[in-house]
């Protein structure tokens, strides 16, 4: 049992794949945890990035910079009391934060954070993610409708109404992507499969086939705001005319439940596109930049910046002002920076950062749609219902069907090329 | 000219300028808020603060009684008490109330007072809990209102 434990970390597969059940629980387990330290960070981001571009400081008093601030949100809505409408059809309440939650840690199964850094590979891995994320929605009307109140009522219906629409537009850009794999090769649905196809043909898919790539990355871009509803398209939460939408009559636990299902289902579909465009796990220009010596230069990277970021740490901690009140703070500050220069130190090291380096890649990658979606928070302001559908039809639904057919007929033309000139 | 504008509505041109504008003030130059305790405002040599009566350079006090502040005053707020000195006739002051819960730092009393005694100092921290303490006497204006400090 020992020797099948240890024998795994020598394979180059998914421990889905290999059958080694031991460490799918493990990866279970980080991937949960990962997910659940992302969408802590992601709060703090989200708030110091929001009030940096509203010229603001943002959270600065519990722990240095506030960097303790999500664990003191998270504290107080664990202590709060957790209400349940009298007349709320109970099991239902109870279900839909559940639900949410299940079906936004469930799409991160096939996500692929590295060749070997994935829980398991299917051979309908994409589709199997726009399933499960689509049942999302599943839970939010459950929780209008349980609420047995006007405003949650009317907000699931809106979200139901917005997730179905963009759901439309957002699978015709993955079947594009889907095609774009087809071409020299087989097509194939698994997420690792089609990272390995742009790897095989020595471009990111947002890059193929010139304009169309990149439109079809727009439009999953904003189809994924929507679809995660997210500003601008946050309308079953508009708190101008909902109140606070199905989220109304929950409280406490029940409702960090939603925040943090919200937040994995962002970085759920983030996840996609970055799989699907942005090439995933693979590091900038693997072909063109090839060889040992680039190998050895990027697998310092990641390494590296962990140390930038310790040294920034350190920055801060020789700037905070010398006063009784901030001794705590500073020495936090302090720990924190030199955990992370320890983390650099480990990522640096020959064994680490060979095997590391993928996850960073890939979390980079997200981390950049994660920011796009701070910014058009903070940049856009919230589109009327009416916008919003002729947005999803009229707009995105046709220019997505477009790629799909101008990604067909390209990719057509090219192999016959092929075949001719062979 | 319509087809620029369908072509900017498309590439979605006017989006990019809103999220270029706020992705400039990220740059820490463009913050404006102040972390109060801990820093202070920049205050102009003008700004109107917690009254004081000052003295000379031999610690006699430059009011001469003469109630140019009072008359001055649109509030009303100032009482100026002298008594004549019987050697010398001169005016002395004896008590000077100042109703700073009725102040609104106009300044008035402090242009037309001729000595510069009166002055409106920069100290701006003078906010309390009850309007007691906001009855300033003599002692207050010429030697500070004494705060409480209190213990960490």
């Amino acid at each position: 049992m020992i020797k099948s434990f240890l024998g795994y970390l020598h394979s180059n597969v998914t421990p889905g794949e290999a059958g080694n059940l031991i460490w799918v629980t493990i990866y279970v387990l980080l991937v949960f945890a990962g997910i659940s330290v992302g969408v802590i960070f992601m709060n703090w981001f989200e708030r110091k990035v929001m009030a940096r571009m509203q010229v603001r400081l943002g959270p600065m008093r519990v722990g240095p910079y506030g960097l303790l601030q999500p664990i003191a949100d998270a504290l107080k809505l664990i202590i709060k009391e957790d209400l349940m409408p009298e007349n709320a059809d109970k099991l239902v309440f109870w279900f839909a934060p559940v639900c949410v939650v299940m079906t936004a840690f469930c799409t991160f199964i096939v996500v692929p954070f590295g060749r070997t850094h994935a829980i398991t590979d299917m051979n309908i891995g994409i589709l199997f993610m726009l399933g499960v994320s689509s049942l999302g929605v599943l839970g939010v009307i459950m929780a209008g409708w349980a609420s047995n109140s006007a405003y949650p009522l009317m907000g699931s219906l809106r979200s139901g109404a917005q997730m179905v629409s963009y759901e439309v537009a957002m699978g015709m850009t993955v079947v594009s992507a889907v095609m774009m794999t087809s071409l020299k090769g087989v097509g194939t649905l698994s997420m690792i499969g089609i990272v390995q196809a742009q790897m095989q043909q020595h471009t990111w898919f947002a890059f193929s086939f010139f304009p169309v790539g990149l439109t079809a990355l727009g439009v999953f871009t904003i189809a994924m705001v929507a679809e995660t509803n997210r500003a601008p398209f946050d309308l079953p939460e508009a708190e101008s005319e909902l109140v606070a939408g199905f989220l109304t009559e929950y409280s406490g636990f029940r409702w960090s439940l939603f925040f943090l299902a919200e937040y994995a289902s962002m970085m759920a579909v983030s996840s996609i596109a970055t799989t699907l465009w942005l090439g995933g796990w693979l590091r900038p220009f693997p072909n063109l930049l090839g060889g040992k010596n680039w190998d050895l230069a990027f697998s310092l990277v990641p390494g590296l910046t962990f140390l930038t970021l310790a040294a920034f740490c350190f920055i801060s901690f020789t700037k905070l002002p010398r006063i009784r009140a901030m001794h705590g703070d500073a020495i936090g500050l302090a720990g924190f920076g030199s955990l992370l220069a320890l983390v650099g130190l480990v990522l640096l090291s020959p064994g680490m950062r060979v095997r590391i380096q993928d996850i960073y890649w890939f979390t980079l990658k997200v981390a950049f749609f994660m920011y796009i979606y701070v910014w058009c928070r903070t940049t856009f302001p919230r589109y009327r219902f009416d916008q919003l559908m002729k947005i999803g039809w009229k707009v995105l639904l046709p220019i997505s069907l477009g790629v799909v057919i101008l990604t067909a007929l390209i990719g057509v033309r090219q192999e016959l090329f092929a075949l001719v000139w062979r | 000219m319509k087809v620029v504008e369908v072509l900017k509505k498309f590439f979605l041109v006017d989006l990019l300028k809103g999220m270029l504008v706020t992705f400039r003030h990220q740059a820490p130059s463009q913050l404006v808020t102040e972390q109060y305790p801990l820093e202070r405002p920049v205050l102009s040599d003008r700004f109107r603060g917690q009254p004081r009566l000052l003295k000379d350079a031999e610690g006699k006090p430059l009011c001469t009684a003469c109630g140019a502040c009072a008359l001055a005053c649109p509030e009303k707020l100032i009482k100026v008490g002298s008594l004549r000195d019987p050697e010398t006739k001169k005016k002395v002051l004896t008590e000077f109330d100042y109703d700073l819960s009725r102040c609104m730092f106009c300044g008035l009393c402090e242009e037309a007072c001729p000595t510069h005694s009166l002055d409106l100092s920069p100290d701006y921290e003078i906010a309390l809990y009850t309007r007691e303490g906001m009855q300033l006497d003599r002692s207050h204006l010429e030697d500070g209102t004494p705060r409480k400090v209190y213990e960490r």
